[in-house]
Parts: structure tokens; C-alpha cells; sequence
């Protein structure tokens, strides 16, 4: 077992997990339309709200509907690979995580290919075809550095997103169940990261920043690109850098995940 | 079994889905500080998309807030995530227990859930009394907009637990059931006008939503206890849920008549 990489462990079992969901046919549109819907009726929120309103917090749709194609296109990047970390809860409720002990390969692998997450590729598909559209109607002058820009930030929102998740998984092996944080966390995340996070007051914008890290995601690196980083009551160079903030999350989170580890007891006999 | 021995054991089932929830209690309690956050955050949201406008389609700030506290806190008791254990006893083959007790396995489910809805209860509590602290909650217009809300929210939970039952029932087609279900809250969330009333709604997108089974589960109890709709138009909200809660059961049954053909019993 040494001599294969974790990467190639990664591939050979996540490939077992797709090919075990591709069996239940109905369920996989199902799913992957479970998944543009779960997204789609947030952007269509966003689009009825703005319709009536016009602006919120000094944002327009064309920006509030940027930020969101960002947040999306970086869920995608952590739900499709990690994405079955959600079901770490389970299994440490029903005592199946002792295999994954027994086993010679890295649990956090062994967790993050447990289960392909269908409805990831529904989020993916929705999250790079609005970025792709959104990004087009923003008002940003693209450069390909203002694009390359982008992709950092793409790829740190997937990892903050990553290291929050995994943080959790760490919490379950103390919590036992920690469902509905996790819920909690997807769907904060889901409902509340398009809108400019300044809106809800400072201090409020600072628990974004630093307990429950969510303006990484998408909300800072947009003021970047948007212009709009006089928005922010940070200062602009800390702002820029904020793609990076995906490293060090997640470096977080992992860190506690294998600090907690040990602390898993088997339930039943 | 007699009439009352059935009774008897539909409250057991209830109970049993109660105590499913309650026994959690750290999810419990993360659960209802979930929902604290997420009412507060949209009590905000409102807020300032308001900022000192007027009335906007002839609602004003303090309604439309009310709206979305309230909405949030129903849809959070009537669509849990893991509202019924039937697709997972389907799929592990449990489900020939369930077959064999003399209580019909429709009322088992229908007996558990509504035990899970009850145990949700304290949760949707929990929201409202955040949203009373922040100043968010409005008294009805009168005593009788008071008292059809509260009709209309029995009406709300039935129709509810009707449709969440008939999706459940998916998993005897395809034992695999998390995609209709994902659809189908997401789908609802929108459409049962929790997340957005339907007066805020395009013209096209409002008709279509009137002709779905979703908008009488949160929009006619909270439209009705706003007092955005009243008299004779509130009189016939609570009729159309009384239309879908009987043609939803007829298609339960029918769902329910086919499904039974169709029971495979996994595992030895």
C-alpha cells in the first residue's frame, strides 16, 4: 500500500463511489437536478428581490449575482471532491468509522471518498455556467490578471469551505451528532454569502471574517475585482490577499480533525 | 384490531418520532441556534432592502419583516431534512417488519412523522420568540384573522406531510430517494413562498404558483395572520388546502395501491 501516493488512492476510491451512485439511474438526474434547483431557487430569490427593490445594502443584481456565481463555482470545488464529508456524522454514529481505522490508507481520504456526492455535479454545472454568464455582465474590465485573480479566489473559497467542513468532522467524533451544524453551515453559506456582508454591520462582518469565516468565500476577493473594496472596513491590501485565507482555513480545520481523531469511541459492543 | 387499539398504537408511532428528535439534544439545541441566526439574518436582510422605503406593491416594511420571520420558523417545523425514516427502511429491507404489524404502514409513517413535526416544535418556538426580541412580530388584524391563521396552519402542516409522505414513497421505485427529495425541498422552499412572499412575485410566476400544492403549506397561514389576506379571498385560501389535503390523499392511496406491488425486501 506504501507505494501508492494518496492521490492515486483518492482516484481508485472516489472512482468506486461514482460508479456506486451511477446505479440507481432515476436518482442521478434526480440529484443532479436536486442540485441546480437547491442553487436555482436562490438565484431566482436574489432576481425577484432585486427585481422589486432595485438595490440592497448599495449593491445591484449585476454584482449581488457575481458574488453568488463565485460562492457557487467555489462550493463546486469543495463539494465535488470533499463533498462526502457530510456523512462523517453517520458514521461515527453508527460505529462504521472502525473500519476506517482498520484500513491502511488515510482516514480523511477514506472519509472524502466514502459517498460520491451526486448533487455536487448539479452545483457545478450551475456554479462555472453563472460565473461564466455573471462574470460576462459584471461590471469588471477582465484583464488576465483580473482573471487569473479569480481563479485564486475560486479555488480559496472551495478551501475555506473545505477547512469549515472538515472542522466539523473533527467536532463529531466529540459531538456524535453534529447534523444540524452542518446544515446550518451549508445553508448560512448558501443564503447569506451573495449579499454584500458588510450590510449587516461591523461586527457582525467581523464574525464573517474570523468565527465563521464566510467573506472569504466570495465576498472579499469580489470587492477586489468590483472596485469595491472601500466597502470593506478592512485595509486594501489585506483584502486583496484574502484568497490565501483557503490554506490556512483549511490547514485549521485538518489540524483539529486529526487532534480529535483519537478521541473517537466505537459505539455498541 | 379495534378502532381504539389502532389509536393506540398510531400515538405510539407518534411518540416514538418524537422521541427520535428530542434524543439529540445536542442537534437540538444547535438546531434552534441555527434557526435563531438565520431569522435574525433575514429579519435583517428585509430590513434594509426596506431602508426607509414605503409600502412597496402595497407592503409595508414591517409586514414584509413579520412575513419573513414567521415563514422561516413554519418552514423550518414542517420540512426537516430527514423527515421520514421509510426510504431507509426500504432500502435495508426493514421495511418487511413494518409490513407485517397490524398497524397499515401508511399510518406508521404518517404517525412517525407527525411525532418528528411535534418534536420540531420547541425549535420553530425558539425562532419566533428571537424574532419577538428583535421587534419582528406583528399581532393579527383580529381575533378572526387570528383564529383562520391558525386553521390554516393545520391545513399548512397536512398538506405538508401529504406531499412529504408521497415522495417518501419514491423509494419503493427507485430505493434510492435523495434526489426527489433534494428537488423537492428546495423546489418547495421557493415555492410555498418561504423564502419570498408571493406579492413580491412576477405576474407569470405568481399564477403558476397558485396552481402548486406548496404555497398553501407557509403562504396561506402567514398571508392569512399578516392580514395581507382577508375576508372572502382568506375563506378561500383555506378551501383551496382543503382541495389539495383531499386530492393529495387520493393520490397517496393511489401511490400507496401500486407501491405495495412493487415491495422488494432487501437483505436476507
Amino acid at each position: 500500500m506504501a507505494e501508492q501516493t494518496w492521490l492515486r488512492q483518492y482516484v481508485i476510491l472516489e472512482r468506486a463511489a461514482l460508479r456506486a451512485q451511477l446505479q440507481y439511474r432515476v436518482n442521478f438526474w434526480t440529484t443532479l437536478m436536486g442540485g441546480v434547483a437547491y442553487q436555482g431557487t436562490q438565484l431566482l430569490f436574489l432576481g425577484v428581490l432585486l427585481g422589486k427593490f432595485g438595490l440592497i445594502g448599495g449593491w445591484g443584481f449585476s454584482e449581488v449575482a457575481f458574488v453568488f456565481a463565485m460562492r457557487l463555482a467555489s462550493h463546486a470545488l469543495y463539494v465535488v471532491p470533499f463533498g462526502a464529508l457530510m456523512f462523517t456524522d453517520e458514521m461515527v454514529r453508527d460505529g462504521e468509522f472502525d473500519r476506517v481505522l482498520l484500513r491502511p490508507v488515510n482516514p480523511f481520504l477514506q472519509l472524502v471518498t466514502r459517498r460520491f456526492q451526486l448533487m455536487a455535479l448539479g452545483d457545478a454545472l450551475l456554479g462555472f455556467g453563472a460565473l461564466a454568464i455573471f462574470g460576462w455582465q459584471a461590471p469588471v474590465d477582465w484583464t488576465p490578471a483580473k482573471i487569473g485573480y479569480l481563479i485564486l479566489a475560486v479555488v480559496g473559497g472551495g478551501l475555506v469551505e473545505t477547512g469549515i467542513q472538515t472542522f466539523f468532522c473533527g467536532l463529531s467524533f466529540v459531538a456524535t451528532s453534529t447534523f444540524s451544524l452542518r446544515i446550518f453551515a451549508d445553508s448560512s453559506i448558501t443564503q447569506f454569502s451573495g449579499y454584500p456582508l458588510t450590510m449587516f454591520g461591523r461586527a457582525t462582518f467581523y464574525a464573517f471574517c474570523t468565527l465563521f469565516p464566510m467573506a472569504f468565500i466570495s465576498f472579499l476577493p469580489a470587492t477586489v475585482l468590483l472596485g469595491r473594496t472601500s466597502d470593506v472596513p478592512l485595509p486594501t491590501w489585506l483584502t486583496t490577499l484574502s484568497p490565501l485565507a483557503g490554506p490556512v482555513v483549511l490547514a485549521l480545520g485538518y489540524s483539529f480533525f486529526t487532534k480529535m481523531m483519537p478521541r473517537y469511541t466505537s459505539p455498541g459492543s | 384490531m379495534s378502532t381504539a387499539e389502532q389509536v393506540r398504537a398510531f400515538r405510539g408511532m407518534t411518540r416514538a418520532g418524537t422521541r427520535s428528535v428530542l434524543i439529540y439534544r445536542g442537534d437540538l439545541i444547535t438546531g434552534a441556534v441555527t434557526l435563531v441566526i438565520q431569522v435574525v439574518l433575514a429579519i435583517a436582510v428585509w430590513r434594509i432592502v426596506y431602508s426607509g422605503r414605503g409600502p412597496v406593491d402595497g407592503v409595508d416594511a414591517r409586514t414584509a419583516v413579520a412575513y419573513a420571520a414567521i415563514a422561516a420558523c413554519l418552514q423550518s417545523v414542517l420540512l426537516p431534512w430527514q423527515f421520514s425514516s421509510l426510504p431507509m427502511r426500504i432500502r435495508n429491507g426493514q421495511i418487511a417488519t413494518d409490513l407485517t404489524r397490524p398497524l397499515g404502514l401508511i399510518w406508521q409513517v404518517f404517525g412517525q412523522n407527525l411525532g418528528v413535526l411535534l418534536g420540531r416544535l420547541p425549535l420553530g418556538a425558539f425562532g419566533l420568540a428571537a424574532a419577538a426580541v428583535l421587534g419582528a412580530l406583528t399581532l393579527p388584524p383580529g381575533w378572526a384573522a387570528g383564529l383562520l391563521s391558525l386553521v390554516a396552519t393545520v391545513g399548512g402542516v397536512l398538506v405538508a406531510m401529504l406531499c412529504n409522505l408521497i415522495v417518501s414513497m419514491v423509494t419503493f421505485w427507485t430505493f434510492e430517494v435523495g434526489g426527489p427529495l433534494i428537488v423537492y425541498r428546495f423546489g418547495s422552499a421557493f415555492l410555498s413562498g418561504s423564502l419570498i412572499p408571493l406579492w413580491f412575485m412576477p405576474g407569470w410566476l405568481r399564477a403558476s404558483v397558485e396552481w402548486l400544492p406548496f404555497q398553501a403549506q407557509v403562504y396561506t397561514p402567514v398571508s392569512i395572520y399578516l392580514g395581507q389576506t382577508r375576508g372572502g379571498q382568506a375563506l378561500a385560501l383555506v378551501g383551496v388546502q382543503l382541495v389539495w389535503v383531499v386530492l393529495l390523499t387520493g393520490l397517496l392511496e393511489l401511490v400507496w395501491r401500486r407501491a405495495r406491488y412493487r415491495v422488494v425486501v432487501q437483505g436476507g
